[in-house]
């Protein structure tokens, strides 16, 4: 059985550093920096080992506990010339853990109303999934004609297009469908734009039929009304 | 309360199911208002409490409860064994670790930019934010004015239902920095009855555990 290393477990340098100081029982105001990054350059080591993407991250740190460590072993006075305090050069470092214990904390409380709500279902409509029907594999008894139909039409809809491309001469001019399209409203009062182009076979008989309906607008002919932005459009005789 | 006022709560708790039942999505309370019509926001809230009362009284498998600004039925929690059943192979995947401190930032800091979140974290949280732009916790939400324009993060209304929250207000706060400084000392240390967790088995936890906790309801 292989082994694969995780090491998400530390979310990166910072959180490696707040176990580290938890780890050691150390004053967070009064960091051993020299002890922490001995242990801390130990765990970069065994990172590096084993995910060195994710080990440069914790180089950075290193980098930095490194700089801090220096800065400690030079001499300080006590007041600068201003008289004014000399910050402690562990202090940016312990206010960004703080900071991001702060976060790391709400993570956690996150985490458990995730849990709740995962075991929470709302009234939605869930598809079931495709692979777990196919697993159980019941065969329905009642197929009726209507099944059966629509099992066809799926065959069909499934087949390949044809990719040869024929040349057909189309005979077609915008007087026959500007007939075409007074026949049918003739017949029925009003119908919509869609239904008058999908009826249409030919790119070139729809593209027409849309320059008769336009032929027609202008000579004022026919009406066409739509109720909502990009509803449906309606044809009617004027 | 007269006889009329009893009907007339009857009746609105009726619609205010049916639309409920109806909708799969939560429903906020102006749209119930606009199908009740010339019914106060108060009396719908009253319904709804006495809804979750009956529903409570009466042992139903579901309340009625506010998320994301909306109400919506929900079943309740000890059934949950059963739903996943039905759905099995359908399990709904956790957030990782990191991506909960992603969102726990953005949340916060709002709009925030990438950088600014890896400032925080330490770490590059780049694949993170992918993550949780895909399963829409997040969404672009402007640019920076700084140097860079870097992109800004804010949470979306999804967050707030994945994880059952009516608005932003309702979440954990985190705590003040002075607060964090204050107590940091005992904070910070070990509860003796914690064992000091070695490293390397921080580490190297096996597949298994991993495979354990995306599914560790099951065990209940």
């Amino acid at each position: 059985m292989s082994y694969r290393v995780k090491l998400q477990n530390f979310e990166g340098p910072l959180d490696l550093l707040l176990f580290l100081i938890r780890k050691n029982e150390v004053d967070i105001y009064d960091i051993p920096i020299s002890e922490i990054t001995r242990q801390y350059l130990e765990y970069v080591e065994i990172i590096k080992i084993l995910d060195l993407e994710m080990a440069g991250d914790f180089i950075i740190m290193a980098a930095t506990l490194i700089r801090i460590k220096v800065q400690m072993l030079l001499p300080r006075p006590e007041l600068d010339e201003d008289e004014e305090e000399i910050i402690d050069p562990r202090m940016e470092l312990v206010t960004r853990i703080l900071e991001y214990k702060r976060f790391k904390e709400v993570a956690h409380k996150l985490h458990d109303l995730e849990d709740d709500q995962l075991k929470v279902y709302p009234r939605v409509y869930l598809q079931f999934d495709e692979d777990d029907v196919n697993e159980e594999m019941t065969y329905s008894e009642d197929v009726n004609l209507f099944s059966l139909i629509q099992a066809f039409k799926q065959a069909l809809d499934n087949i390949p297009k044809e990719t040869y491309h024929e040349i057909k001469d189309i005979e077609i001019n915008t007087e026959e469908q500007i007939d075409y399209i007074m026949n049918t409203l003739n017949a029925r009062k009003q119908f919509s734009f869609y239904d008058l182009i999908s009826r249409q076979r030919e790119r070139i008989v729809m593209i027409v039929t849309f320059i008769a309906l336009l032929e027609l607008i202008k000579r004022g002919q026919v009406v066409v009304k739509q109720a909502t932005p990009f509803g449906e459009i309606w044809i009617t005789k004027r | 309360m007269d006889n009329k006022a009893l009907i007339e709560i009857d009746y609105i708790k009726q619609i205010v199911e049916v639309l409920l039942f109806a909708s799969d999505v939560p429903l906020p309370t102006n749209r119930m208002l606009s199908v009740l019509e010339d019914i106060k926001a108060e009396k719908l809230k009253h319904a709804i409490e006495e809804l979750n009362e009956e529903y409570a009284n009466t042992e139903r498998t579901f309340r009625i409860c506010k998320i994301g600004g909306g109400y919506q039925l929900v079943t309740k929690p000890e059934y949950s064994r059963y739903i996943k059943k039905l759905y099995k192979g359908r399990a709904r995947s956790r957030l990782s670790p990191a991506a909960l401190e992603v969102l726990s930032i953005i949340a916060f800091k709002q709009p925030i930019s990438r950088p600014e979140v890896d400032q925080i974290r330490g770490v590059n949280s780049d694949g993170v934010i992918k993550t949780l732009l895909e399963r829409n916790l997040i969404t672009i939400a402007g640019r920076s004015e700084a140097v860079g324009r870097a992109l800004l993060y804010g949470t979306t209304p999804e967050f707030l239902r994945y994880f059952g929250l009516n608005e932003l207000t309702e979440l954990p706060k985190p705590r003040e920095l002075e607060e964090l400084l204050g107590s940091a000392q005992e904070e910070l240390k070990f509860p003796a009855d914690e064992a000091e967790p070695e490293l390397i088995e921080k580490l190297t936890q096996t597949e298994q555990d991993e495979v354990e906790t995306t599914e560790d309801d099951e065990a209940e």
